[in-house]
């Protein structure tokens, strides 16, 4: 009789422990990997029409090695270069590439933008012209415009300012 | 015979001695510490670590801005011996300590506390080249901001830890550290190089 009665309970108590571990189980959230952002996505601006600091980490006859090329240098989690026709420029080809070439680019608004992203690609071992004019957007492909910070100090600097609109 | 047993194992007492000097110097080689110099860890006015992106810009402002990047900080790599400076978020670090001069910072968290516990602990072999911190810069393939840019992140030994690698060989031996002053690893997300004072991002 004791024996039964203990089985019982021993079944009991399993049956309940099961209950309780499942019901967390399913009620618990799943653990978050801390890693994908929930951040919003910015606008991608091609600057059309302003006249545009560009850093160049290479330009290359065809898209496809301008990627691969692109897809070798890596600068961690960040965002480096994109690649774009060097034609969406205006007076880019006066100063590198020839028309139809493909460049790493990334585009800026302030002298001082185009530095620190420079001087983060050398950093990284990867080669960073400026180029020494600044160079009209036509539009077309995004060329990281919007990654730098605004001269009051408040954000991203997200507009137009003085030297771009010139 | 018994005078002509040291003469003839002159290499021997060599030995002997460099062990003797060895044992007599090595305690005194472990014992040293950074505290010495006159570190102390402050732990002093840490903001609580934000989770998810509106906690952040709560916390730390707009990415990008002059807050984001407002403290300097140099830090040497062990294996090539090139010193990285690189910048970070006011509100963590910069406050004036023994060995932090005042650079408008608001707390000890990571120019006092953390490099002084890697200092301290002996630790500093382990931190190799490529440290970088703010950087005005989206996560890679997005249009999101990178926690770098709220200057609240700090890569350190990338090149050996790089991005897309799920262990860890050099950053694992301080990890312990930044992650006992709030910081979060990015090993979780196989970005062994990343440590960011923010969750949920």
């Amino acid at each position: 009789m004791r024996l039964r009665m203990m089985i019982g309970a021993g079944l009991v108590l399993g049956l309940t422990t099961v209950t309780v571990l499942a019901t967390v189980a399913l009620t618990a959230p799943e653990p978050q990997p801390y890693g994908p952002p929930v951040g919003p996505r910015m606008p991608q601006d091609s600057g059309a029409g302003e006249l545009l600091v560009v850093v160049v980490g290479g330009v290359y006859p065809t898209r496809v090695e301008a990627q691969e090329a692109n897809a070798a240098m890596a600068f961690g989690d960040l965002h480096g270069y994109y690649v774009v026709p060097v034609g969406q420029f205006q007076g880019f080809e006066q100063q590198a590439g020839q028309p139809g070439d493909f460049a790493l680019v990334s585009a800026f608004r302030t002298d001082e933008g185009a530095q620190g992203f420079a001087a983060l690609a050398t950093s990284f071992g990867h080669p960073a012209t400026i180029l020494p004019e600044r160079v009209r957007s036509l539009g077309g492909l995004y060329a990281g415009l919007g990654q730098e910070a605004n001269p009051d100090g408040s954000g991203p600097l997200l507009g137009p300012i003085e030297e771009s609109v010139g | 015979m018994d005078g002509a047993g040291p003469a003839r194992h002159p290499a021997g007492r060599r030995l002997l001695s460099l062990a003797l000097g060895l044992a007599v110097l090595a305690p005194l080689l472990v014992g040293w510490h950074w505290a010495r110099l006159g570190w102390r860890d402050g732990h002093r006015n840490y903001p609580a670590r934000p989770s998810g992106y509106t906690q952040i810009v709560n916390r730390f402002g707009q990415p990008c801005s002059a807050d984001a990047s407002k403290i300097p900080m140099s830090w040497r790599a062990s294996d090539n011996g090139v010193t990285y400076s690189f910048r970070f978020h006011k509100k963590l670090g910069g406050y004036p300590t023994a060995m932090v001069s005042d650079k408008g910072g608001t707390s000890t968290n990571l120019d006092n506390d953390v490099y002084g516990h890697i200092q301290n602990d002996h630790l500093q072999p382990y931190i190799e080249h490529g440290i970088y911190g703010y950087v005005c810069r989206y996560i890679r393939n997005t249009t999101k901001w990178s926690t770098h840019a709220f200057g609240i992140a700090i890569d350190v030994s990338s090149a050996e830890e790089y991005e897309g690698k799920c262990t860890s060989t050099v950053n694992r031996y301080h990890r312990h550290i930044w992650e006992g002053h709030g910081w979060y690893w990015g090993l979780a997300f196989c970005d062994p190089m990343h440590f960011q004072y923010a969750t949920g991002y």
